[in-house]
């Protein structure tokens, strides 16, 4: 393929563009099995091995078999979209080998929809959704240059690069008021400004992949099913600020981002869309990947810096900025994948239509990856401003059925827990900050009252404690004396003054810490005690998990009045502790029981219960006297 | 020469009697009176010889040695039998023991089958380290390629640790001096990059790469279980492997497959929606 020039973009658009809308072309029907990391592990390889072998049996050659990102609804997975021409695309979920084989001889042979197998798609998980960063989610091949170009792509690229100048970009990028989608929220456009204003021989442009929040993996998606996006957005910003070379730091843990973008660089660069003299255009920009090797702290933009460069990944104090001096010392502007996603359609469509959608300070969309003890698992992209509530309620469908919704995590190891009664917050950078917590990268994961709240502070801390890079004391040090006393107070050694001492101790780390991990370190402790200090307060008064989740502090008991005698936890109960005839209610032998909530777990009429651990002290089983009296103030 | 042995016979008088030559010839001798007893002995403790009988009831001694093979191949096998002809003792044989002792056998026997047999057990071992070592010398070629390659890159030393690791599986001290010469780096600071990174390892991993994942989101689904449970199923701590260097086991911060919480990853295989049953049902596929 010769080097591409504009006219060439416009002539391939058309083309691919009939083929990926079927409405041309000698082919009748397509199907598109969702390819990424959840779907390859959940069995997609499986479904895409029974797809082609059917299609080899039958002889058929009217079928597009392809292949696509995420498709966003990750506990569905694996799943396939059906389209056949004139008629709207089915999406099917929990597929296999053979429920694939039987859509392959019903759906595509014999045009009868499987509607057991296949998904509405007018549910709030899908109408809900404003897909900007994720427009081409599950719709093109992340492998196929043509397939992205179909979709507008390098459009905007082209648009810079000839009818814009570096200020012109700047202006529509400050006036459409995006916000780094990282986490921290600065204004994109200033940081472009700020940066093209330096002057220097060299300048760098960075995209952060290393998306290290754990339950987040937006960005993971957009690698793997859209990676030409990073390519352009990156294009753009390297004319704005005056770059010629790129990098693009990907963490070792997404193998197949990796793969992907890289496949994405050499396909660029073949087309003339990356390297010299770009689009003809008299535009340089070379980009290469960097892989990371397992460091939290290198999401911290002069981390990620010291990192390119050989070292140790150690943040160093700012001013300068990395605006200046970056990267080796030169101007450097490093942005989040979702940032670089949302450049181009800003570029194409204006900053008017990019503030149609979010509030006046947080404008456009959010991508947020919504797991943990929820229906709908999965990638989504709301406009900001949304309530919390209608993002777990209307788009995540609410909690699993039988248990209550305690708390919402946003923003990872920097940000906190939302929760119940604070559910009208809409997302935005300037609201979720006064909650506590974050906005963060958009990890976003859903707690039922199956968690205990000290313990997901006890993780977070464990985390940051591992993850602290050492260089400065209050973060080095801080952390652990942290970490230490929610040891202490979850393994039942907490005592009067230990929720005051965190709470000072958090204070300090946050002004003397030298790097945004230190300083926010202290965010999920101090948001949990701020919204669950009853749950501290058990826990060293009452020597009282609720949760039962800490096993040192809980006893569990069976409630003779709601226990049905099914037999569910006997069966369960890898200790053999629980006796109970049929219809009868059962008992818990407490000196034989390990506390591993398999029966807690594993009942259904909610008649395990968890008691203080020194409930039954000097009793060896349990009976109905020795409930504690306190039991009726236990809030659900 | 000194070592560990543990001796298997469902006659209890034998096992006194072994114990009584052996240990004054500074052995640390064990006794167990049944198969079933010795296996739980093996899996817990290092013992350098074992000497079994095999015929013994429940499980007899070639099952033992069977199961043996199987987890630990380095420890050295000798066995105790009446018919040194029979059948057993050609099973035994192809198992692969080191020697017998006919029944009934003197105090001086006894002592001159075990020191030769513990002499060829540490012989092996060593060969197995230098074998190590002639491993890395034999990539060394390939090593310095990739070391030539990037060495005016600025910024390669990481990419270079990468692709060291990927080609010999870990980074011993002798590659980070190679591959410090080769980047005209201070060895002292390839260490401290490799000692920074988590996905750097300066041991050796197993056949197979065991990653639990203790993100948020499989931390809240109880994945530190999963991890508890292989601990106890392996016998091995994190960052550790197994004798027979076929597993490794290592926790990593999310992988971003959260939708599929809680995750267990072997070798380049995710495994989504795991409990502890099912992630010991996995290790089953690999050998």
């Amino acid at each position: 393929m010769p080097e591409l020039t504009i006219a060439d973009l416009k002539k391939i658009k058309e083309e691919y563009k009939s083929a990926l809308a079927l409405r041309e072309g000698a082919y009748r029907a397509k199907v598109t099995v969702h390819m990424g990391t959840c779907g390859l592990a959940a069995g997609a390889r499986k479904v895409m091995d029974a797809l082609l072998d059917e299609v080899t049996k039958s002889g058929v050659r009217d079928i597009i078999v392809t292949t696509s990102g995420c498709a966003g609804l990750c506990s569905r997975e694996p799943m396939a979209t059906v389209e056949i021409i004139n008629k709207s695309p089915v999406i099917y979920c929990y597929l296999n080998g053979d429920k694939t084989r039987r859509i392959f001889k019903e759906h595509l042979m014999e045009g009868r929809v499987v509607e057991e197998y296949a998904s509405p798609s007018d549910i709030p998980f899908f109408n809900l959704q404003f897909l900007r960063a994720l427009r081409n989610k599950g719709l093109i091949d992340a492998e196929k240059v043509e397939e992205y170009i179909a979709r507008d792509g390098y459009q905007a690229a082209a648009k810079a690069l000839t009818e814009m100048s570096p200020d012109d970009i700047i202006k529509e990028v400050k006036a459409s008021g995006l916000r780094g989608r990282g986490g921290a929220g600065f204004p994109t456009g200033l940081k472009w400004e700020l940066c093209s204003m330096s002057k220097a021989d060299q300048k760098y442009i960075l995209c952060n992949g290393d998306e290290g929040d754990p339950g987040a993996f937006m960005d993971r998606s957009v690698m793997e099913a859209d990676p030409h996006v990073v390519l352009e957005g990156m294009i753009i910003g390297a004319k704005a600020i005056g770059a010629t070379k790129g990098y693009i730091y990907v963490r070792a843990e997404y193998p197949l981002a990796v793969k992907r973008l890289q496949m994405a660089i050499d396909q660029a660069k073949e087309y003339g869309l990356l390297g010299d003299n770009i689009l003809g255009t008299g535009f340089n920009l070379d980009i290469e990947i960097y892989q990371g090797a397992g460091a939290f702290v290198c999401g911290e933009e002069t981390a990620l810096m010291r990192s390119l460069e050989g070292k140790r990944g150690m943040p160093i104090p700012r001013p300068p900025f990395p605006v200046n001096k970056g990267l080796w010392g030169k101007p450097t502007v490093l942005n989040n994948v979702e940032t670089y996603a949302n450049i181009p359609p800003i570029i194409l469509n204006g900053a008017d239509w990019f503030k149609s959608l979010g509030t006046e300070k947080s404008t456009g969309t959010k991508v947020f990856a919504l797991t943990g003890a929820i229906k709908n698992i999965g990638l989504i992209e709301v406009p900001m401003g949304i309530p919390l509530k209608t993002i777990i309620y209307d788009i995540g469908g609410g909690i699993k059925k039988g248990r209550r919704f305690k708390a919402v995590q946003l923003g990872g190891p920097s940000g906190g827990c939302i929760p119940e009664h604070l559910l009208d917050t809409p997302v935005t950078y300037e609201d979720i900050v006064q909650t506590g917590a974050i906005v963060g990268s958009g990890g976003m994961v859903v707690m039922d009252d199956s968690n205990c709240m000290v313990n997901v502070a006890r993780f977070f801390l464990e985390f940051t404690t591992d993850e602290s890079c050492g260089k400065c004391p209050p973060c080095r040090i801080g952390t652990k004396v942290m970490l230490d006393k929610l040891i202490d107070i979850t393994e039942g050694r907490g005592k009067d003054g230990d929720i005051e001492l965190l709470e000072d101790l958090s204070r300090d780390i946050i002004v003397t810490a030298l790097c945004g991990l230190g300083q926010t370190a202290p965010n999920p402790v101090l948001t949990t005690i701020r919204y669950f200090r009853n749950e501290y307060e058990a826990h060293i008064k009452e020597k009282w998990c609720h949760a039962g989740v800490c096993r040192v502090l809980s006893t569990f008991y069976i409630d003779e009045e709601a226990c049905k005698g099914c037999m569910a936890c006997l069966r369960a109960c890898p200790q053999k502790a629980i006796t109970g005839e049929k219809k009868k209610p059962h008992t818990i032998n407490q000196e034989l029981c390990i506390k591993c909530r398999t029966c807690y777990e594993a009942c259904k009429f909610g008649a395990v219960k968890v008691g203080p651990a020194d409930m039954f002290k000097d009793k060896k089983s349990q009976g109905k006297s020795e409930i504690p009296l306190n039991e009726s103030e236990v809030k659900a | 020469m000194a070592g560990n042995i543990l001796i298997v016979d469902d006659e209890p008088v034998v096992i006194k009697s072994c114990e009584r030559i052996l240990q004054p010839e500074g052995y640390m001798v064990k006794g167990s009176s049944g198969a079933q007893e010795a296996m739980g002995l093996l899996k817990n403790n290092a013992f350098d010889i074992i000497i079994t009988d095999l015929k013994m009831p429940e499980v007899d001694g070639i099952e033992l040695i069977r199961w043996l093979r199987n987890i630990n191949p380095s420890v050295g096998i000798i066995v105790i039998t009446g018919y040194p002809s029979q059948e057993s003792i050609k099973d035994a044989l192809e198992l692969g023991i080191i020697d017998y002792l006919p029944k009934p056998f003197s105090p001086e026997i006894l002592i001159d089958v075990a020191s030769k047999a513990m002499s060829v057990v540490k012989a092996m071992a060593h060969v197995k380290e230098t074998t190590e070592e002639e491993e890395i010398e034999k990539k060394s070629m390939e090593l310095l390629s990739i070391i030539e390659k990037n060495k005016y890159k600025p910024g390669s030393l990481i990419p270079v640790l990468q692709q060291a690791q990927e080609l010999i599986g870990y980074l011993p001290p002798s590659v980070q001096r190679l591959i410090a010469k080769g980047l005209n780096i201070p060895v002292s600071e390839v260490h401290a990059v490799v000692s920074f990174y988590s996905f750097f390892t300066m041991k050796p991993k197993g056949k197979h790469n065991l990653r639990v994942c203790l993100g948020t989101a499989c931390y809240v689904k109880r994945s530190a279980e999963i991890l508890e449970k292989l601990k106890d199923f392996l016998k091995i701590q994190q960052g550790e492997i197994t004798p027979d260097k076929r597993f490794s086991l290592e926790t990593v911060r999310c992988l971003g497959a959260c939708g599929l919480a809680p995750v267990v990853v072997v070798d380049h295989d995710t495994y989504g929606a795991v409990d502890p049953v099912k992630a010991t049902e996995i290790l089953e596929q690999y050998k």
